[in-house]
């Protein structure tokens, strides 16, 4: 079926018609080139938003202490509610958690030779690293040891290490001794910004800053849980949580504040709910673009099948079974969209690769507080070979009504069709 | 070879119109037959059914032994194919095919390989003395050309029978004469013919003269072409 012979008479048709195949065509590509276009571009975004989430691992909730709003058992409204040990207890006891860290913070001054600034100061885990994300770039996080001999080393973000450098002419800080709030830590590594742009951090052995500001108040609280892997499970537990911190803390457990309680699993999903959201969008819309494309092909193999009336009856009457000429025409209007719609995926490929190498070279988009936007806006060979099926589908479809339809004519009808 | 009982054939337009209203024929093997008629009578309309260009709705039609009612598509193609050849007064040629791929396409259809067929198709060509026109389109071939062509591409797949409508329509009397003579020289090789005409001149180069007047077979002359003066005969 599918010879040479049966080839040669698809492409003598499409060159027959070249003008009216080219503009059909256009239509094709240019359908698909804006279903890559705007696919790669949701895609940008997501990756985008999900880099700087891409880190932290998924499992964690954090609890910010909060202002009361409800007067409850006799305290006023406008309470601040401070964690303390009792609240690092009652986690530990619970399930679900996995493993609770609780971060000191602290502001604090860093004198390094002649050069002072100012600093956050934080007293986290060795777990801190993997619940915000933080990027090592030179050296090392603390680790356990640090923790056992609460170790003075301190971690400096890379916004002071380089100030620190540029200024001493120093070329690297990892093992140098500095100053905090008239302490001596020895730098034992450099890390990124953390996914809020914050600069100006240093972070030291939770135990550490223990002993030194004996410190039983926590503003920030974070911990790992397991076995929580819906979006239900969840809210269950966050709203458990939030009753048990209530009965602790003695507010009212219908205050909306109090504390603040952030599921990093919850927000995650919600973002990739938003994602998939705008990404059924966009296929919708590439497949409304990519519809009036087939319409085209569509309207497009009508009328050629209606100028062939002649001939198809013709080949009818020298004995062309239907089924011959239904392929032919189908396959006519399948070689138009596959080839168009190639050439569409291609430049559309194309021009997205160009846009992201043009962003990776100069850093990618950002809003301005180191948090990116848009990050490698390209399709992946999954939407490739989807489209491509789209192609196929299409192709097949825009050809089949009208093939159908000559099929059914009678054979003297179509010969003496004028 | 073609038997036909009681044939009815009505097209429903806007006015039911009963074309053929119960034909009885019988053409043998070899038969060299015509059939003559005002425009109306039906003839074009029974040289359809004949060829399974289209279907009828009442009697029985036997074509080679086979009985012809309710085909499929499919089986419909296969018989025109097998059995019957076509030749057209308008001559559809396909008119972006030259002359050999014209006359070579019925084989492709058989799904005969393209050598085998371009060289039967060539060897048509030649024996109608068109050898050194098969590059050429249809429209840089004359009338005559042209007709030898389709009568090439009927004969191309050894049919049984070949159904001509109006052959000469189109055509001067001097290429018309030539032509029958072909068509003639055709049906000495035993193969079955019938042919649609509405010029006598036509109908008395053949042996059975079949006058259809409104849907009816109004008489079947016998007739002997080697009598006639062929040139005057025609127009």
């Amino acid at each position: 079926m599918f010879n040479r012979d049966f080839w040669s008479e698809i492409f003598m048709a499409l060159r027959r018609n070249k003008l009216r195949t080219v503009l059909t065509g256009f239509a094709i590509s240019w359908g698909i080139f804006m279903l890559i276009i705007l696919l790669s571009a949701g895609n940008g975004l997501k990756n985008g938003v999900t880099s700087n989430f891409a880190d932290r691992i998924k499992n964690t909730y954090t609890i910010w202490s909060s202002v009361t709003e409800l007067p409850y058992k006799g305290h006023k409204a406008g309470r601040y509610i401070m964690m303390t040990n009792k609240d690092i207890q009652l986690l530990e006891s619970l399930y679900q958690v996995e493993e609770v860290s609780p971060v000191i913070s602290k502001w604090g001054t860093l004198i390094f030779g002649e050069k002072s600034r100012s600093i956050g100061f934080n007293g986290v885990k060795p777990i801190y690293k993997n619940i915000e994300g933080i990027k090592v770039s030179e050296g090392r996080f603390i680790n356990e040891n640090d923790m056992k001999t609460k170790a003075k080393v301190v971690l400096i973000d890379q916004d002071t290490n380089d100030e620190l450098l540029r200024t001493t002419g120093e070329m690297t800080m990892i093992g140098k001794t500095v100053f905090i709030n008239g302490l001596s830590f020895t730098v034992v590594g450099v890390c990124k910004a953390n996914m809020w742009g914050e600069r100006g951090l240093a972070y030291a052995p939770y135990t550490t800053m223990q002993t030194i500001y004996n410190e039983n108040k926590y503003y920030q609280m974070e911990f790992t849980t397991k076995g929580l892997d819906t979006k239900e499970e969840n809210e269950a537990f966050k709203a458990e949580l939030k009753r048990k911190l209530a009965a602790l803390h003695e507010f009212s457990p219908d205050d909306r504040r109090g504390v603040w309680i952030d599921s990093q699993m919850i927000d995650s999903l919600e973002t990739m709910k938003i994602f998939n959201t705008i990404n059924i969008f966009i296929w919708i819309i590439g497949i409304a673009m990519l519809i009036s494309g087939v319409v085209g092909v569509s309207n497009i193999m009508r009328i050629t099948v209606k100028e062939r009336t002649n001939e198809i009856g013709i080949r009818k009457a020298l004995g062309a079974k239907p089924r011959s000429i239904l392929l032919s025409i189908v396959m006519e209007s399948l070689v138009i969209t596959t080839i168009f719609g190639y050439i569409g995926m291609i430049c559309g490929i194309g021009v997205t690769e160009l846009i992201g190498m043009a962003m990776e070279s100069s850093g990618g988009l950002s809003n301005g507080n180191g948090m990116s936007v848009f990050v490698d806006p390209t399709v992946d060979i999954g939407i490739v070979i989807s489209a491509t099926l789209v192609l196929i589908v299409s192709g097949v479809a825009a050809g089949f009504a009208p093939a159908w339809n000559s099929v059914k004519v009678k054979p003297i009808e179509a010969m003496n069709y004028r | 070879m073609i038997k036909l009982e009681n044939i009815h054939k009505t097209y429903f337009g806007a006015q039911p119109l009963h074309v053929l209203k119960g034909i009885n024929l019988n053409v043998e093997e070899g038969e060299m037959v015509s059939i003559m008629g005002a425009s109306g009578s039906g003839k074009s309309t029974l040289l359809n059914i004949v060829g399974i260009l289209d279907n009828y709705d009442d009697g029985d039609y036997h074509l080679a032994g086979h009985m012809v009612k309710d085909l499929s598509e499919n089986q419909a193609a296969e018989f025109r194919n097998k059995y019957i050849g076509f030749i057209f007064q308008s001559f559809n040629l396909i008119p972006f095919k030259t002359a050999l791929e014209n006359v070579a396409l019925p084989l492709f259809y058989q799904g005969v390989g393209r050598k085998k067929r371009n060289a039967l198709a060539m060897e048509y060509l030649d024996r109608f003395g068109l050898k050194d026109w098969a590059d050429h389109y249809p429209n840089e071939l004359s009338g005559g050309q042209k007709q030898r062509v389709s009568i090439a591409r009927a004969l191309v797949t050894s049919p049984k029978i070949i159904l001509a409508d109006e052959p000469t329509g189109a055509l001067d009397s001097k290429t018309s004469a030539e032509v029958m003579q072909i068509l003639r020289d055709v049906n000495a090789t035993g193969i079955t013919m019938v042919i649609v005409t509405h010029e006598r001149g036509i109908a008395n180069l053949t042996r059975k003269i079949v006058h259809l007047k409104d849907g009816l077979i109004e008489s079947i002359e016998e007739n002997d072409p080697d009598k006639m003066d062929f040139t005057k005969e025609i127009k």
